[in-house]
């Protein structure tokens, strides 16, 4: 699913930030991606979501080397992909129905396909009186949970999360979790950046621990 | 698969969430919230506004010229018309000949010839009369040496053989001359031609002055909107939707310009003659300017030409920007 071989980042002539990142995930599997503030987990999942190039090394996702990638292939590869976004990422003039239905929206699915599908994931978010505000009118909550909605709409192979729970209250997070664990449960492979000791524990998934621009993996 | 099987219910939403009244609201909620219709590029922002109005600039002009260019056009198809369904016997005078008597003569020869309709010799003071505008009013010109024209007409549909005309004419009578005015139609095509090509250059820097616009405010949209392109790339989006999100968007920008600019030139096309008549029929550039263009109003095909003008200027507003959109997109790789 996912295969790292000395993976090398640096901005610009700056320091490497990250450093010799080596790992595999296979599929269906489910990983917390945890470290110190500044460590590396953002730009971890851009690598990931191929809004950054390596500055060295391999990157493998769906078996295809990113570096041998076309524009159009690497659009393929991220229809394949959900990411929630630490800031969201929402469109601010298209209402919260339409921003959730965006992925499958450019995939050129026809409205009538999916109309009911968003509907019913946006209730189950919570949402479903709010899908016809636009996204400077939601609180930060019901942002993060448009946002994880518009991620999971296209029931992605791969989920990349960057702190998805950080916003909502400690029961939203949990049900918000439990949809997580039911799409690993039907062979999603789930990366979730977090702070969360406690929810780490509670799930028990193996963590991905960047520090100091290393990776050690933790089972 | 349907999201019922991931969507577990659980106790405190979905017992209210789930319930029938959610289905009744959304029958209140605006078609908008479902309306995939809705552009990914904001349709108003300031710098759509002052593109709109540039474009419309633009596009005035262009219909001005193209207008302009098309009545001159007409004008001259009818002289040339005109001067083609005539031709003009010149008499010259000499010594020892009866003026009166020869055009009388030339013209009982030229209205037995074939493929001749109407034969109108001109007295002398209508030839006289014809040096008014450079001899003025003066009573003395019919004492000058002033040749005599006769006026033929000739029919259309089975035009004589200009060249036997001329040589049977003239070796008959000597002192006569037959003009078929192929000099001035000449002058007139090259007139014609000279306006055409002038317009032609106008249109093509209205048509550079439009793209080099379109291609700065295309890559200012995508400057402005650099964090839509970006969710559009992450959710999966290709060029090509990037693209044609764009397009439609300057697509739209060039319709709604094009015909304000188009509107605004017909409505100058509409009082033109008005404003013509307010001159004066004494006015020297009004009498010129209607030499020119004839009524100086436009025919019902000059406005499809106006039409055709805003559907260019759509058209190059939607292809300069998928130009600009997809270089950008290949530079930003």
């Amino acid at each position: 699913m996912i295969r790292f071989e000395n993976v090398g980042l640096r901005y610009g002539m700056g320091p490497e930030i990250l450093r010799d990142i080596n790992f595999h995930l296979l599929p269906g599997s489910f990983h917390f991606l945890t470290g110190p503030s500044g460590a590396g987990k953002t730009s971890l999942l851009r690598l990931l979501f191929m809004a950054l190039r390596p500055s060295r090394g391999l990157i493998f996702l769906f078996g295809q080397s990113l570096m041998e990638c076309r524009t159009s292939e690497r659009a393929e590869l991220r229809r394949r992909i959900g990411v929630v976004f630490q800031d969201f990422k929402l469109l601010d003039h298209l209402t919260t129905w339409q921003n959730v239905a965006l992925p499958l929206r450019v995939s050129g699915r026809n409205e009538s396909d999916y109309r009911d599908d968003v509907t019913e994931l946006l209730k189950w978010v919570g949402l479903g009186e709010r899908m016809h505000a636009l996204p400077p009118l939601l609180s930060g909550g019901e942002k993060q949970r448009a946002a994880i909605a518009r991620a999971v709409i296209g029931k992605p192979e791969l989920l990349l999360a960057d702190e998805p729970t950080g916003n909502v209250d400690p029961q939203m997070a949990n049900r918000l979790l439990r949809l997580f664990v039911e799409l690993n449960r039907l062979g999603t492979s789930i990366v979730m950046a977090t702070h969360d000791s406690q929810l780490m524990e509670q799930f028990g998934a193996p963590q991905l621990v960047l520090h100091d621009g290393q990776l050690m993996i933790r089972e | 698969m349907s999201w019922a099987g991931i969507l577990k219910p659980d106790t405190w939403v979905d017992s209210v969430k789930a319930s029938s009244w959610m289905g009744l609201a959304e029958a209140f909620m605006p078609r908008t919230m479902r309306d995939t219709s809705n552009p990914i590029v904001p349709p108003d922002s300031v710098s759509g506004r002052a593109l709109t109005v540039v474009i419309a600039i633009m596009c005035f002009l262009a219909c001005l010229t193209a207008g302009a260019v098309y009545m001159v056009y007409q004008s001259a198809a009818a002289w040339s018309q005109d001067l083609a369904s005539e031709i003009t016997v010149q008499i010259n005078p000499a010594k020892d000949v009866d003026l009166d008597k020869q055009v009388t003569l030339i013209s009982l020869f030229l209205a037995k010839q074939a493929g001749i309709d109407r034969v109108s010799p001109l007295t002398a003071d209508q030839s006289a009369a014809l040096l008014e505008p450079w001899l003025g009013q003066n009573a003395e010109i019919t004492a000058l040496p002033v040749p005599r024209l006769i006026a033929v007409e000739l029919d259309r549909s089975q035009p004589p053989n200009l060249d036997a005309l001329r040589s049977a004419l003239e070796s008959t009578f000597p002192a006569a001359k037959l003009d078929d005015h192929r000099r001035w139609q000449a002058e007139i095509r090259t007139v014609t031609r000279s306006l055409a090509l002038g317009g032609v250059t106008v249109l093509i820097l209205v048509a550079t002055a439009t793209i080099s616009t379109i291609v700065t405010a295309t890559r200012s949209a995508m400057a402005s909107n650099r964090e839509i392109i970006e969710v559009l790339h992450i959710v999966g989006a290709k060029d090509r939707f990037i693209a044609t999100e764009f397009e439609k968007h300057f697509l739209i920008v060039g319709i709604r310009a094009g015909l304000m600019g188009a509107l605004a030139a017909a409505f100058v096309f509409i009082l033109m003659p008005i404003f013509l008549r307010s001159l004066g029929q004494g006015s020297l550039a009004a009498a010129e300017f209607r030499r020119l263009l004839g009524p100086a109003a436009l025919d019902p095909q000059g406005y499809l030409v106006l039409v055709l003008v805003v559907i260019i200027v759509a058209t190059l507003c939607k292809l300069t920007s998928r130009y600009g959109v997809y270089s950008i997109l290949k530079s930003n790789e």
